[in-house]
């Protein structure tokens, strides 16, 4: 079964502050008697009291008991109804919009409390989720293939897919843990000789047929091979810009053996300076016009305007300080294909280098593909010209493309003999290595000591099959599939105590949560040893566990998993910043913003920074795409790195990042609202709700106003005063963010030309804000100001999600003092994210079940 | 054969292709969109290959329609089409419309989805926050989905169960378990028509005995757990122990079927790499996945499918449109139109599909004939905007040799109306799942047989 979505726990945690709308309303109990009460006698009994019970509802007796489901529903029906303008009716007398929101905000604060005080603080039976999967047959079996490609998606709970409550299991996907199941097993395992290595080399340029026409004999295979309409020169097949038949590479052939190939190319990159790109577009420029004069020499004057305002483009505009060329892989295989690489090509001409991917290949029909990826903003200025050869762009040259394969360092493979291991009994006595080799798969499947019965029913499988089996490995596989299909395997298992109290979890369950939390995956053995030693259970153990995890690169699964979900990165891309409105919005920047944020977070995690960095930094974590987006200089190089922020490029901290300005855009705008709402429930861990019943989205037009910006749409939307309650603390928290557009790109005025471009006298931005208690702020820096004074809101928000992902289950009301807690021991400890982690893992919470 | 494409492909194609199955670790979570599924050239088969046989489909879409262009003026036979339903001219005879129909126990909104073929109170337990109740496509499947290899087909624009409220299936089964959608044409198209593998039928059926012995196994695993387990746990250990269950009676089916291969299925034209959340892609998705449940019915591989074109309060409509926003329209003219535009470009996929049905002879009638397609959304985004439960946008299709009387409007006052579930009744009946009950039903829709 799925749950529900709901809110953080912090939604009543005295926010008042920063978010209050009427002042105070503080739920002190007296609240029904002096704000609901009144509001429902003046309002409501007249329909909903002792005389007329319209829809069968009394109000004037319902009481202030929210424990009980029954009248928090009728309570939630009389806020959705008030909330929407429903009631009172529209030709009844109107409560004043104080009077109004200060009745529903009682209330609402009055049910979030009672589904919090519900919510159960057990840690419930958790599934491995997809990524979780995943990793642990990589840990455990030693094949990393993505097995849980087919598995459908993880239903998330509280902001996260790894829940307990929320992870449910239904027949298909038994079915599917089966399949899966035995699909390992067949690549982990292998029988006979190692297969005989290929090894081809193919040179596109030899190609002087043209396109498909030419193939190359390899072993059994008639290969076509492809170097597009591209020139050779010096032996290279130079790729000037993209185009569907640009593409080098070869197919029609089918390795002689399943397994992992290296698809290795020498390749370079051609990078043509400002100088060249500006004297090529001066030549192209020229000659149009030309062309134009002799058609109409009168319009002598428009022309040269023209020539000079493109030439002033292309000597000015940063798009034009290219980076390397780039390339994509893509695998065809059994007519699927599939994108194995996107990279940089940053040799230089001069010296070539080599580059290497790799690839699983079965023997179905194959082909690889090569295609220039480097994507130039499609501007007016340039769309006409960058598919000319004379125009300089950065150039793709590829000399030549080898496979080689299967490879296997060692064979048998390192997969198969980690699973059936040289054992002095392997060769003498099969009953008993076979009990050697499942006890020893169960122990770490089920990640604990097993019990010989347990062994007993799987060795149960194997002697049921092992007569009709060809062969050893083909009937070991039976009872190892049961292990991967057993509850034990699929579930982090906790037992619980006989008595209803919490326990503390054995030294077996702990380094379970420890290994899931922080590498979403099964423990290894140096955690498992000090599990079996009992050493696990002292606290100094487990912090020292905590360094040595964050440190192992598996911790990237925490970065992604967790750093994804809390900042709503999986988002990117879902709804892209439209291309023409953002030609600057290409598959590079997408895919380095969101490196920039998990690298940003990784950055203040490793290295131990003050986690309100996260806020506000001095620091960027960008590679050359971004830094050319940025507009920083001196980043060469794909990888993201560390480098120091300079003040005038505005950046520093999660609301300077593109990722979040384009997950909080709608594609053609900017949505201050859903900017204040991602600040709000991220970084200061309150919900504003969902918006009521019957309001409209912003007009797009606004009559009277010639360029109405975002802001002033906004405004229009905001006078109904049913809106105006929540967005008045909702809209200045975006709104101070207005100067990055939808893409996450500076911006000094709000474009309204041709394709959204900024002209003249286009509006200036005005990202000044006013909060409803008169706090006034200007910009993302003065936004940073404010959030930075209401630290411990950001690190309780901060600690909650941080906690709930540990967990794996939503926190209740009974939580909050720990969640106090750990931000108090965080405090004490310079604010960095491993002291926060390290008290939440020694805790109680942590340590029971 | 070939699962995807008939080689050779040509480059073009091939690069459009690009995308279905990216899996560097480095793009992870981001799909290219740089290639694009191309519109399908899939052309229907002038016979289906199975005797006359009742079928029905559920088609529902998210956000309500704009329903001040959908809901004809004229009532009963002869009507004049709304703007909207203008679309389905060439159909009007095929196809009813039922206006001011709701679940009445339903909350409807963005909850529609949930509910719209279970019409379930949802809070009708004390202290749970959700109890769904079995929808009607599984209330069929239960009683015929025996006949067929596959008892029912889920399919929706997101994967997997979603989340409560927002469901991502519109099947529940009768414990109101959500039963996970496929949205991948690719992976609907080798669950229903590759073979599983080329063993012989001696070593297929030893294959299955394997399969349960290993389900036994894990099973009495489970249950020994059980009784160390607290009671939250068990719950969830609960939903393991059911789903071992029910997929060893799967093999069970799996044994009967085995005599059966796939239909063999020509993919030509299909466009299996379409995307269901991708803008560009939407109508091609919508359409592939309309031609792999026609393909379904013409093999007579299932009998039921119920296919949520897009989640409720989300998907992309038929061009990228951010659909949910426009539903918030507030009566704002500009949203409306662009509404209508979304409603417009639905119905044109589904008069496509109509168009499949009735070009497909079956035993002497269009295969549409003895196809009922239900149409429509568990919300009603009102004149104003608001989400509403009441006057739900329905269609019902075909089913002619079954008795369905078409060409009409069937308007119902919406305050004053019978449950919608005595359409879903209707169709279940006429599906030979022989039961006077379902859901809060009162009995069969009279105007409609």
């Amino acid at each position: 079964m799925f749950v529900f979505i709901s809110c953080p726990i912090v939604r009543s945690m005295g926010l008042a502050a920063l978010i209050s709308v009427t002042g105070s309303a503080a739920n002190d109990g007296a609240g029904f008697s002096r704000i609901v009460q009144p509001f429902i006698k003046e309002n409501c009994t007249a329909c909903h009291g002792a005389e007329k019970q319209k829809g069968k509802l009394r109000l004037d007796t319902l009481k202030a008991d929210f424990s009980d489901p029954l009248v928090v529903e009728k309570w939630k029906e009389v806020v959705n109804s008030v909330n929407g303008h429903e009631m009172p009716p529209e030709e009844e007398k109107q409560p004043s919009a104080e009077a109004a929101a200060r009745f529903v905000e009682w209330l609402e604060e009055e049910l979030a409390t009672a589904e919090i005080a519900k919510r159960s603080t057990r840690v419930v039976l958790r599934r491995m989720n997809r990524a979780e999967y995943d990793n642990t047959i990589r840990d455990l079996v030693g094949v990393d293939f993505r097995p849980s490609e087919r598995f459908p998606e993880d239903p998330p709970a509280g902001g996260f897919d790894n829940i307990g409550q929320a992870l449910s299991i239904s027949p298909m996907q038994v079915e599917l843990y089966y399949a899966a199941a035995r699909q390992i097993l067949d690549r982990a395992l292998v029988e006979g000789a190692q297969p005989e290595p290929i090894k081809w080399r193919f040179e596109p340029e030899e190609n002087t047929l043209g396109s498909d026409r030419y193939r190359v004999k390899m072993g059994k295979n008639n290969i076509i091979l492809n170097d597009g309409k591209n020139p050779t020169v010096n032996g290279f097949t130079v790729i000037h810009h993209e185009s569907w038949d640009k593409g080098v590479g070869f197919r029609d052939f089918k390795v002689p053996a399943e397994g992992e190939y290296v698809v290795r190319f020498r390749a370079a990159g051609r990078v043509p300076d400002r100088a060249a790109v500006v004297s090529s577009a001066r030549a192209i420029l020229g000659k149009r016009r030309d062309e134009e004069l002799a058609k109409n020499p009168k319009g002598a004057k428009y022309a040269d305007e023209a020539f000079a305002r493109g030439v002033e483009h292309f000597s000015t505009h940063r798009m034009y300080d290219y980076g390397p060329p780039r390339v994509t892989v893509t695998q065809h295989l059994d007519g699927t294909p599939r994108e194995i690489a996107e990279i940089d090509i940053d040799a230089p001409e001069s010296a070539a280098g080599i580059y290497e991917v790799r690839a699983f290949f079965t023997t179905a029909k194959a082909g690889l593909e090569f295609d220039y990826a480097y994507d130039i903003p499609k501007v007016l200025e340039n769309f006409w010209m960058q598919g000319k050869d004379e125009f300089a762009r950065p150039e793709l040259l590829i000399d030549w493309i080898e496979l080689e394969g299967p490879m296997h360092p060692v064979w048998p493979p390192a997969s198969h003999t980690r699973l059936l291991f040289d054992s002095p009994n392997k060769t003498k006595d099969e009953k008993v290595y076979s009990r050697e080799v499942v006890s020893r798969f169960m122990t770490r499947a089920y990640r604990r000591p097993v019990q010989v019965a347990e062994v007993d029913a799987k060795m149960a499988l194997f002697d049921k099959v092992r007569a009709e089996k060809p062969s050893f490995v083909e009937a070991i596989k039976v009872p190892l599939t049961a292990v991967l299909a057993s509850p034990h395997f699929l579930y982090l298992v906790e037992p619980e105590a006989p008595q209803a109290v919490p326990r503390k979890l054995n030294a077996h369950e702990l380094a379970s949560r420890l290994s899931y939390f922080l590498w979403s995956s099964m423990p290894d053995e140096a955690l498992s040893k000090l599990a079996a030693s009992g050493e696990l259970a002292k606290p100094s153990v487990l912090r020292a566990q905590v360094d040595r995890m964050l440190a192992d690169p598996r911790s990237n699964a925490f970065v992604k998993n967790f750093a994804g979900q809390w900042l709503g990165l999986r988002k990117v891309g879902s709804n892209p910043p439209s291309k023409t409105l953002y030609p600057e919005y290409d598959r590079h920047l997408e895919i380095s913003i969101v490196r920039e944020t998990e690298g940003f977070f990784a950055e203040i995690l490793r290295s131990g920074l003050d986690a309100r960095n996260l806020i506000k930094s001095d620091f960027v974590t960008i590679n050359e795409r971004l830094a050319r987006f940025y507009g920083i200089p001196g980043v060469k190089g794909d990888a993201i790195r560390k480098v120091p922020a300079p003040p005038e490029s505005h950046r520093g901290g999660l609301v300077t990042q593109a990722s979040i300005h384009s997950i909080t855009s709608n594609g053609t705008r900017t949505s201050p609202v859903v900017r204040g709402t991602w600040v709000l429930k991220t970084l200061l861990g309150t919900d504003p709700g969902l918006p009521v019943a019957n309001v409209g989205e912003i007009q797009s037009k606004v009559p009277g106003i010639d360029k109405a910006t975002v802001r002033q749409r906004l405004a229009i939307h905001r006078e109904a005063a049913s809106c105006a309650r929540c967005h008045d603390k909702i809209d200045p928290l975006g709104l101070a963010l207005e100067n990055f557009n939808a893409a996450g790109e500076w911006r000094e005025q709000e474009g309204h030309g041709y394709n959204g471009r900024i002209e003249k006298n286009d509006p200036r931005i005005d990202a000044s804000a006013k909060m409803p208690d008169g706090t006034e702020f200007v910009g993302v820096e003065g936004l940073q100001t404010q959030l930075l004074k209401k630290e411990d809101l950001f690190l309780t928000a901060l600690a909650s999600q941080l906690t709930t992902y540990a967990l794996g289950r939503e926190l209740g009301f009974s939580d909050r003092p720990a969640v106090r807690g750990f931000v108090e021991q965080m405090k004490r400890e310079k604010y960095t994210l491993r002291s926060l982690i390290a008290a939440i893992v020694t805790s109680d919470s942590f340590t029971t079940k | 054969m070939n699962p995807t494409f008939h080689a050779p492909i040509s480059r073009r194609t091939a690069l459009r292709g690009l995308g279905v199955t990216l899996t560097l670790p480095l793009l992870e979570a981001m799909m290219p969109r740089s290639v694009h599924a191309a519109p399908s050239t899939y052309k229907p088969l002038p016979n289906s290959g199975t005797k006359p046989t009742p079928r029905a489909i559920f088609c529902y879409v998210s956000n309500g329609v704009n329903i001040l262009e959908w809901v004809p003026e004229a009532k009963g036979k002869g009507y004049k089409l709304s703007p909207t339903l203008e679309t389905l001219k060439d159909h009007q005879e095929q196809f009813s419309v039922l206006t001011g129909l709701g679940h009445p126990r339903c909350t409807g909104g963005h909850s529609g989805g949930d509910t719209w073929l279970t019409g379930a109170d949802l809070k009708a337990v004390p202290g749970k926050d959700y109890t769904n109740t079995i929808s009607v496509d599984q209330a069929i499947a239960e009683k015929i989905g025996m006949k067929t290899r596959f008892p029912s087909i889920e399919i929706g624009d997101q994967s997997g169960t979603g989340a409560a409220l927002h469901s991502h299936t519109l099947a529940f089964d009768r414990n109101g378990t959500p039963l996970p959608a496929e949205n991948s044409p690719q992976r609907l198209f080798e669950r229903l028509f590759v073979p599983d593998n080329a063993a012989s039928r001696e070593a297929t059926l030893k294959r299955y005995a394997e399969k349960r012995s290993i389900l036994d196994d894990v099973l009495g695993e489970a249950k020994s757990l059980e009784k160390k387990l607290g009671r939250a746990d068990q719950n969830k250990l609960g939903e393991y122990l059911n789903s071992v269950r029910e997929t060893e009676l799967r093999v069970q089916r799996q044994v009967e079927w085995v005599d059966v291969p796939k239909p063999k299925v020509d993919a030509t034209g299909l466009q299996l790499n379409s995307k269901p959340n991708d803008g560009h892609d939407r109508p091609m998705w919508l359409d592939v996945m309309l031609e792999l449940s026609y393909l379904a019915f013409v093999t007579d591989t299932t009998r039921v499918i119920t296919f949520e074109w897009a989640r409720e309060a989300g998907g992309l409509g038929v061009g990228g449109e951010n659909h949910h926003e426009l539903s918030h329209h507030g009566g704002d003219p500009g949203m409306l139109k662009k509404l209508a535009a979304v409603d417009r470009g639905y119905l044109e996929r589904l008069s496509r599909f109509m168009t499949f049905l009735k070009s497909t002879g079956e035993g002497g009638r269009p295969m549409l004939d003895h196809t009922m397609i239900v149409y429509g959304s568990g919300m009603n985004s009102g004149p104003r905007g608001e989400h509403s439960p009441k006057n739900l946008p329905l269609i019902v299709a075909g089913g002619g040799a079954y008795g369905f009387k078409h060409g009409q409007h069937i308007a119902h006052d919406p305050d004053k109306h019978p449950p919608l579930a005595n359409v879903l009744l209707t169709v279940a009946q006429k599906m030979g799942a022989e039961t006077e009950k379902f859901s809060d039903a009162t009995g069969a829709m009279s105007e409609l047989v």
